[in-house]
């Protein structure tokens, strides 16, 4: 107990600020009291009462830890003077280049963290100092984030609360309050565009209009707490993460060994690195506003290379969209079209593992996977023009029962003729 | 009609007689195949089809003695893909096997013990719930019976 | 021959059967320049013979509800052996008996058929085409694919429009607020159960009336010696149905019935939806109709329309007074064409796309 203590008190002391006292704390789990937020909730003034107002849903406060916790003074005293007492520790409005190391007495301290959250990490602040806005700060620039930035200061809410600014689709909004801002960003040598660009990608889409929280949003490449943007050798690592396949198909590709040789990341190079579009077959060449002719012109080996690949991609596109057509047409006349529906999906398949083999640029393996595409397409063909031969059968059948009736119909006309004739 | 228009012209005395008789033949042969083209379809109709039911939300995916632990298989209902995984305990689970990411079908990996996507490299675990790689959501889920050997599987129960 | 001698022998001995075969001996049709007409009515029957037969043939795979029916049509269709052939013969049939039963109709208003002492026979036919609407109109949406999705939310929206009752009529119709598989399951049993039953009974009403009455000469006609009805009418008839059959056989080859896509309640309505082709006229004179006619909606005023001219239709024995007594009548016969004008223009207009 006595070597916790010790210990906690070291790594307390290493922040620099030490973590609150007890009597500013209460019991883990049961939301603190305390006469701060009584007073100031009475107050007229918006400045002084609105954190009073805010703190009763703060996580830290419903924790049982008093605005005291960080603020310093006697929560308990009636009297302002007693209770807003520099001698008891209170230091009013936090200065922005104390913020992290307040918030880190408890954060960075496990024993101490381990009351309330047992999983919660504690190395924010650590990290913290290695980004680029601890770093700055460091060297005396306010302006740049801290914890209270992006966390909110009063009313803080855990990243999983959907209402925290820094669950995850809100996150672009949090980060683009400063990074969206041009003139703000100029100084840094940012251009304050990423977060526009971000908006028009991929990532964004799934994020935040189709509410998939897997998908990444600015913390996820860059870091949360040690923010900073990826090296060029990491990129590749970074989008990687998620998509390996890929990865791995460039890895294996000679573009590997040049990109890096030219100091060119490797992803961005063609998918950009915020505005990442939903890519498209149509990239791929030398031309006008296609990928490859950053460094590739026409007739060299890369622009045959892309010509192959996307001539192969486009030709099973074109094929695909045409048998898929001729397929449905045929459902909805009416034909059974199950297999020729797997057989589609089959060369689905084959052609998204085509478009990963892309990142190999070797047209040979693209055209391995588009020929298997080719061929489910081709039995999908078959099973439609068997439906086609079917119609037409029955439309024959019908054609050939007509006849026979109308045969019928003379037969019996010249039946009743010779009748009436008798009579 | 022309032949036997011929027919009487010809033949003054007999005609009459083999006229008739054409006519009557004719108009015999042809109600009896419209009767028959008629009836036919309709006696194949009522015989019961190769498959006896309207394709409905559950099917036979497969016999327990073919699954044994820490294998998948993969069904089908009608033309969309489903997947039976036996988890390394033994249960049997039966899910979608279409990729939430982009439609590619799912397969079951011994080696990772969990359900994996070729396509981008997605995971899913053996409650069909997204874990890793691009499928934003988890895979759509199917009840499971067990009759005997026979595992069936029920879609939207 | 002996055999069906003994046969009739001993059937005439148990239940009398000599008046009967005499009186069909006797009976003739009458004959004149448009007795053409008189095979309409027979045409209409021999197409609901073959809406039964099919019908029941179908409701051997058939599941009324919104999660099975258009898999079980397309199971119809596509496993079923001649499952296709039922199908496009049950659809096609259906369109053909209405078409029939129009020109039946027509034919006995302009020949003047219905006056007295007709007028149930008129009545009852004339409820037998409404019937038929409500056939066509409940059958319509039972393969639960998008266009009669679509169509039938249109169509029972209408009811709603009726003054006071609307909005309960709506519900009871639709079994809730909306088209779901409660709408499915009500069609069906209208489909297969109620409009069946009424039809049949009023079908041999109708039949009955005919038999006791005779057929109606059109007066003016240069008299022919009447026709005998067996075998001469019944061989006549009979090649009727065969040219009926050959019509069926015809459409079903060039015209394909389709299958469709399922529907999609939440789907947004796709763009050109229609109702039947005998539903059109109606449709479309309703769709032209001005948002708000002096102050009542113009879409009720339509529908009031039609109810009033409908009722007129209906009410023809009552107020041709003239045609009654033997003499001409002008006035309807200028109704008539009116009437065969407006709706043939119409569904044609509409055919030929004028109404956009």
């Amino acid at each position: 107990m006595k070597a916790l203590v010790v210990l906690g008190v070291t790594l307390a002391a290493s922040s620099g600020v030490a973590a609150p006292p007890s009597r500013v704390l209460g019991i883990p789990g049961k939301p603190a009291s305390d006469q701060c937020t009584a007073c100031h909730q009475a107050l007229d003034e918006p400045r002084l009462q609105k954190p009073a107002v805010l703190a009763t849903d703060d996580i830290h406060y419903r924790q049982g830890i008093t605005c005291a916790g960080c603020h310093g003074g006697d929560p308990q005293a009636e009297d302002p003077e007693a209770a807003m007492d520099p001698k008891k520790g209170f230091m009013g409005k936090i200065p922005p280049q104390k913020v992290p190391e307040v918030c880190g007495s408890c954060h960075s301290d496990a024993s101490f963290m381990l009351r309330y959250a047992p999983n919660i990490p504690t190395d924010q602040l650590a990290q913290y100092r290695t980004s680029k806005h601890g770093l700055a700060l460091a060297k005396g620039d306010t302006k740049v984030a801290t914890c209270a930035s992006c966390h909110g200061a009063h009313g803080v809410l855990p990243a999983s609360d959907a209402r925290s600014p820094v669950y995850a689709s809100r996150i672009v909004e949090t980060c683009g309050r400063c990074h969206g801002d041009p003139s703000l960003m100029k100084p840094y040598g940012i251009s304050g565009k990423e977060i526009e660009d971000y908006k028009q990608s991929v990532h964004y889409q799934a994020l935040v209009v189709k509410n998939d929280l897997s998908a990444p949003t600015c913390n996820d490449c860059h870091g949360s707490h040690g923010a900073t943007p990826p090296g060029i050798s990491s990129v590749s690592n970074v989008c990687g993460t998620c998509h390996l396949t890929q990865r791995e198909a460039f890895d294996s590709s000679p573009h590997k060994d040049a990109f890096a040789a030219m100091e060119q990341p490797a992803c961005e190079a063609c998918h950009s690195n915020h505005k990442i579009l939903p890519p498209k077959d149509e990239w791929i060449g030398v031309g006008e506003g296609q990928v490859c002719g950053t460094c590739h012109s026409s007739g060299d080996r890369g622009a045959e290379a892309a010509q192959a690949i996307f001539a192969s991609l486009n030709g099973t596109v074109q094929r695909l969209a045409a048998a898929r057509e001729r397929v449905e047409r045929a459902e909805r006349r009416g034909m059974l079209m199950d297999e020729a529906l797997v057989k589609l999906e089959e060369a689905h398949q084959s052609l998204v593992l085509a478009r990963n083999e892309v990142h190999t640029v070797d047209p040979q393996r693209v055209a391995a996977k588009t020929s298997e595409a080719g061929g489910a397409v081709a039995k999908a063909e078959k099973d439609a023009e068997a439906a086609e031969a079917e119609l037409r059968f029955r439309h024959n059948g019908f054609k050939v029962s007509l006849l026979v009736i109308l045969l019928t119909v003379v037969a019996l006309g010249a039946k009743i003729r010779e009748i009436e004739r008798r009579s | 009609m022309k032949v036997a228009l011929k027919l009487g012209g010809t033949m003054a005395s007999e005609s009459k007689v083999t006229r008739k008789g054409f006519i009557n033949w004719l108009l015999g042969t042809s109600l009896g195949a419209t009767v028959v083209a008629a009836l036919y379809p309709v006696f194949r109709y009522v015989l019961p089809p190769e498959v006896a039911e309207a394709p409905t939300n559950r099917v036979l995916a497969g016999k327990l003695s073919e699954l044994p632990p820490n294998t998948g298989k993969i069904f089908r209902f009608g033309a969309k893909p489903g997947i039976l995984v036996r988890t390394p305990g033994g249960e049997v689970r039966a899910f979608s096997a279409i990729c939430t990411h982009l439609n590619c079908t799912v397969q079951y990996r011994a080696d990772f013990q969990h359900i994996w996507c070729a396509c981008h490299n997605g995971h899913y675990d053996l409650q069909g719930k997204n874990i890793q790689g691009p499928p934003p959501r988890p895979l759509e889920t199917f009840k499971v019976d067990i009759v005997g050997d026979d595992i069936y599987v029920t879609r939207g129960a | 021959m002996k055999l069906a001698e003994k046969l009739w022998k001993a059937l005439d001995e148990r239940y009398d059967l000599a008046p009967l075969l005499a009186f069909a001996k006797e009976k003739a049709v009458p004959r004149h320049r448009h007795d053409w007409m008189y095979y309409f009515g027979g045409l209409t029957l021999f197409f609901f013979m073959i809406q039964v037969a099919t019908g029941i043939l179908l409701l051997l795979y058939y599941r009324p509800t919104a999660e099975a029916a258009f898999e079980s049509v397309q199971f119809i269709m596509t496993r079923v052996p001649f499952g296709w052939l039922i199908r496009s013969i049950h659809s096609w049939s259906a369109n053909l008996m209405i078409a029939s039963a129009f020109v039946h109709m027509f034919t006995v208003y302009f020949a003047g058929a219905y006056v007295k002492p007709r007028e149930l026979t008129w009545w009852t036919g004339a409820a037998l085409l409404l019937l038929a609407l409500g056939f066509g109109f409940s059958g319509y949406l039972l393969p639960w694919n998008e266009l009669a999705f679509f169509a039938t939310r249109v169509g029972t929206d209408m009811v709603s429009k009726v003054p006071l009752i609307g909005h309960w009529l709506l519900r009871v119709l639709r079994g809730g607020e909306d088209v779901t598989g409660a709408t499915l399951t009500r069609f069906f049993g209208i489909h297969v159960a109620v409009l069946p039953m009424i039809s049949t009974f009023l079908i041999l009403l109708h039949l009955a009336f005919i038999q006791r009455q005779g057929m109606h000469e059109p007066e003016g006609e240069a008299k022919l010696p009447p026709r005998p009805f067996f075998p001469n009418f019944v061989l006549r008839e009979f090649m009727v149905w065969l040219v009926g059959l050959a019509a069926l056989a015809a459409l079903a080859a060039f015209f394909p019935w389709e299958l469709g896509t399922k529907a999609d309640p939440f789907a947004p309505a796709p763009a050109g939806i229609k109702p039947e082709w005998y539903f059109l006229f109606m449709f479309e004179t309703l769709k032209l109709l001005p948002a708000e006619v002096l102050g009542i909606e113009g879409e009720i005023l339509g529908l009031a329309a039609f109810t009033v001219g409908g009722l007129f239709w209906f009410l023809a024995p009552l107020w041709d007074r003239k045609r009654a007594r033997g003499e001409k009548n002008p006035f309807a016969l200028i109704v008539g064409w009116g009437v065969v004008l407006y709706i043939a223009s119409f569904t044609a207009l509409s055919y030929l796309g004028v109404f956009k």
